[in-house]
């Protein structure tokens, strides 16, 4: 074992032995997951899904700046350094397990916040978890390179304390970790372009809600890699073990090159990209109230599957609709589909999935599924999600996007339809990606209702693909 | 010091550093065998521990040449550092780090290591081996840093103030700890400002003062080479007079302090012989007699005019 990995994972240890480390690594992103999601989000799952990235985001920079950053100054003022000095090791080693311990403990930490956000707030994951995994890695990257940078340049811990507070409250109010981007004035919004914490929250917002792929936010996660990567030089090359080692202003002033990427960053998004447009339009996919009574597919707009109006296709359609139950209980399950009139307001017809769900007397589980299997028509291009109008009897629902490619994420959304209709929305950022080809290639909307036990009903209309 | 068929463990010549203004090391000049107890005595500030900081490459020196092991420490930290084994003045480790998860920890940094019960056996700590180090005593906490520094089964050892701060038989137990060190013919360098801690521990003696070497020897030979004698002091049955004392063979100087007569003298026997001689002479008769060998700190009160400890 190296001795990098050696002092990161007594690091870790120390952590778990520490409550106060314990406290602001594990409880207190929990603290602001449940002020952002409870209070900010109202119960909104879709608004829940955009404060996710901030709030990520804000642990991520917390734990760059005030733990790895702020740690490693401390370190080097109590002289915890000296007695690492005396034995066969190097600054890199020490970098890297900084680097590392701070990673490693933010993984629980992460997990602990999708766990929460998908349990008690009903936090549809759209992504993958390992696109989550890859975003979190690069903002971890990219913050501990901030705060190692920071801790390389500060003398002692009352000038780290003065330069974290200043990066610090910038990012945490200009970037979207706070107040949501598009509500702030414009020029802000531009200024915003130049802020590393900008790109996390805004790549976070756009994959998780947007349907957007992190191919299509390379060049923010890139200016992120490299800020990274120029902040642990820093590190390395500035690294001192001891606390009357002081730095010269030469060297401060080299470092201030760490923030070149978000430079070049920020002038291209204000030369090239409508970025505050983009911006805009994830934020109105969560702003737009999911339970609203009556609410119609805004524009109606992208390709529609079906709206059930056709009565002489409906024995067709029922034909393309497959119903099957599956768990424990198999057989025992029921469902059924039928055209029910009226449909959504504005729409004279919709399908009723309804049956009855029965678990076996060792398993709480069990379901029904209804799938619909369709190819892409001609001209389906730029497409970004699949939305669907749904009322229901208040019982948990899952809609699935299974992709043709089995290799694909198959984005999934749970949610709980009361009596009025209401749009749900399922990004798929895989079919920007996917080209029409009639016939071949086919994807499947899926409809499920799992256990407890007991009699359902699901009535969808206005299937689309947007 | 340096035999002729085996080349010094440490050879340091005209060392030099500065800090701003200050001068810390004015020219040191000294050298180390393999197999014996090293001391660097002196008051606080004298240089000794800038001296042992260039010696574990924590520092750079401005001029002078020095050899550990055979290497350059400033230019071959690395290999030297497999080959040494250091105790920093302070040793500070995590407050929540446990006696052997530190032992385990250093030790899986060297190639070759030290069995951790072995150390935790030698150093006295197999009961503390699952205290954290914020709960060790301050004699604990100095035998933790002195089994780091074995942790790689070094062949020179650097004690930095081992038993600063500690009472007596903590001392005690700490001398103990580093005459194994000499019975297993393994190198150490120990700067110090306790003159018995020197006398006891060290074959070979470095005073040290306003960074420059003032004397170098064995202990015996450093006493010797003194001027002043030893110290006769006698309580006698009548007063008599500091004058004709001070005119016996053999002694230098007497002084009365608080009714008992100090005598400075060299050779003691002959002055001792000189008094009672005289006292028989006189009418006048001992009491009490104490005789007390020059120290150390006698040497550097000669050398320099002040006592160790008025720094």
């Amino acid at each position: 074992m190296t001795p990098a990995i050696r002092i990161a994972l007594m690091t870790i240890k120390l952590v778990t032995r520490t409550k106060v480390a314990l406290f602001f690594t594990f409880i207190f992103p929990l603290l602001f997951l449940f002020v952002y999601a409870g209070i900010f989000a109202r119960g909104n799952p879709e608004a829940v899904v955009y404060m996710f990235g901030p709030v990520v985001t804000l642990n991520i920079m917390g734990s760059g700046f005030w733990g790895l950053g702020m740690q490693s100054v401390m370190y080097r003022e109590r002289g915890s350094l000296r007695r690492y000095r005396l034995a066969p090791i190097g600054p890199g080693s020490m970098v890297l397990s900084s680097l590392l311990a701070n990673y490693l403990l933010q993984l629980p930490t992460l997990a602990l916040l999708v766990f929460c956000a998908t349990v008690f707030f009903r936090m549809p994951l759209h992504i993958h978890l390992l696109t989550l995994l890859i975003l979190a890695t690069i903002g971890t990257f990219a913050f501990a390179g901030f705060g190692l940078t920071i801790a390389s340049v500060a003398n002692t811990m009352q000038e780290a304390q003065v330069y974290n507070n200043v990066v610090w409250f910038a990012l945490l109010f200009l970037s979207g970790v706070t107040v949501p981007l598009p509500l702030l004035p414009h020029w802000i919004q531009r200024f915003a372009a130049f802020l590393p914490a900008t790109y996390l929250v805004t790549s976070f917002q756009a994959v998780m809600l947007g349907g957007q792929s992190l191919f299509d936010h390379r060049a923010e996660l890139l200016a992120l890699l490299v800020s990274g990567t120029f902040g642990l030089l820093f590190a390395w090359k500035l690294f001192r073990w001891e606390k009357e080692e002081k730095i010269s202003t030469r060297a401060k002033v080299v470092s201030i090159s760490f923030i070149a990427p978000f430079l070049v960053m920020g002038l291209w998004m204000n030369a090239h990209n409508n970025f505050t447009a983009t911006w805009s339009q994830t934020f109105s996919l969560m702003s737009r109230p999911p339970m609203g009574p009556g609410e119609r597919a805004s524009g109606a707009g992208g390709i529609l599957l079906d709206d059930f109006e056709k009565p002489d296709e409906v024995e067709l359609l029922l034909k393309n609709w497959q119903v099957s139950t599956e768990g424990n209980a198999a057989g025992r399950s029921l469902g059924e589909l039928e055209v029910i009139s009226p449909g959504a307001e504005g729409t004279g017809n919709a399908l009723r999935f309804k049956g009855h769900v029965e678990t076996a007397p060792d398993s709480d589980r069990g379901s029904v599924a209804a799938r619909y299997p369709f190819t892409l028509p001609a001209g389906a291009t730029s497409l970004r999600g699949a939305q669907l109008e749904a009322r229901g009897d208040n019982r948990l629902f899952q809609v699935r996007l299974i992709p043709p490619d089995p290799t694909l994420p198959t984005p999934s959304l749970r949610f709980v339809p009361d009596s009025e209709w209401q749009v749900i929305h399922l990004p798929a950022a895989w079919l920007r990606n996917i080209k029409p080809a009639p016939g071949k290639g086919t994807l499947v909307l899926e409809l499920r209702v799992e256990g407890p036990p007991g009699d359902f009903h699901l009535d969808i209309d206005e299937v689309r693909l947007y | 010091m340096a035999s002729d068929t085996q080349p010094p463990v440490v050879r340091v010549e005209g060392l030099r550093k500065r800090y701003g203004d200050l001068e810390a090391l004015r020219g040191i000049t000294f050298e180390i065998e393999a197999g014996e107890v090293f001391g660097l005595l002196g008051p606080n500030g004298a240089g000794k521990t800038t001296t042992i900081e260039i010696l574990e490459g924590l520092r750079q020196q401005d001029a002078g040449s020095v050899f550990v092991c055979g290497m350059d420490p400033g230019r071959e930290q690395a290999a030297l550092k497999e080959r040494i084994g250091a105790q920093l003045q302070a040793t500070v480790l995590p407050d929540k780090i446990r006696v052997e998860e530190a032992l385990s920890l250093y030790a899986g940094f060297y190639r070759q290591s030290a069995s951790i019960e072995m150390l935790l056996d030698r150093f006295g700590l197999r009961e503390k081996r699952r205290t954290f180090f914020e709960k060790l005593s301050g004699g604990q906490k100095q035998r933790l840093a002195l089994a780091l520094a074995m942790v790689n089964d070094p062949e020179l050892v650097l004690l930095d103030e081992p038993t600063v701060g500690l009472d007596a038989q903590l001392r005690r137990d700490i001398y103990t700890l580093i005459e194994r060190f000499r019975e297993e013919r393994r190198t150490t360098l120990l700067t110090t400002h306790y003159i018995e801690e020197a006398e006891r521990l060290c074959d070979h003696v470095a005073i040290i003062d306003r960074g420059q070497v003032i004397a170098l020897g064995t202990p015996r030979e450093l006493i010797q080479r003194s001027g002043k004698g030893a110290h006769i002091e006698a309580s006698l049955a009548k007063p008599d007079s500091l004058e004709r004392l001070k005119k016996l063979d053999a002694v230098s100087d007497c002084l009365e302090i608080d009714g008992r007569y100090v005598l400075h003298a060299k050779p003691v026997a002959t002055a001792v012989a000189a008094l009672i001689r005289y006292l028989e002479a006189e009418g006048n008769a001992l009491v009490d007699l104490h005789i007390a060998q020059p120290t150390l700190e006698d040497v550097f009160v000669e050398m320099t005019g002040r006592r160790m400890e008025d720094w």
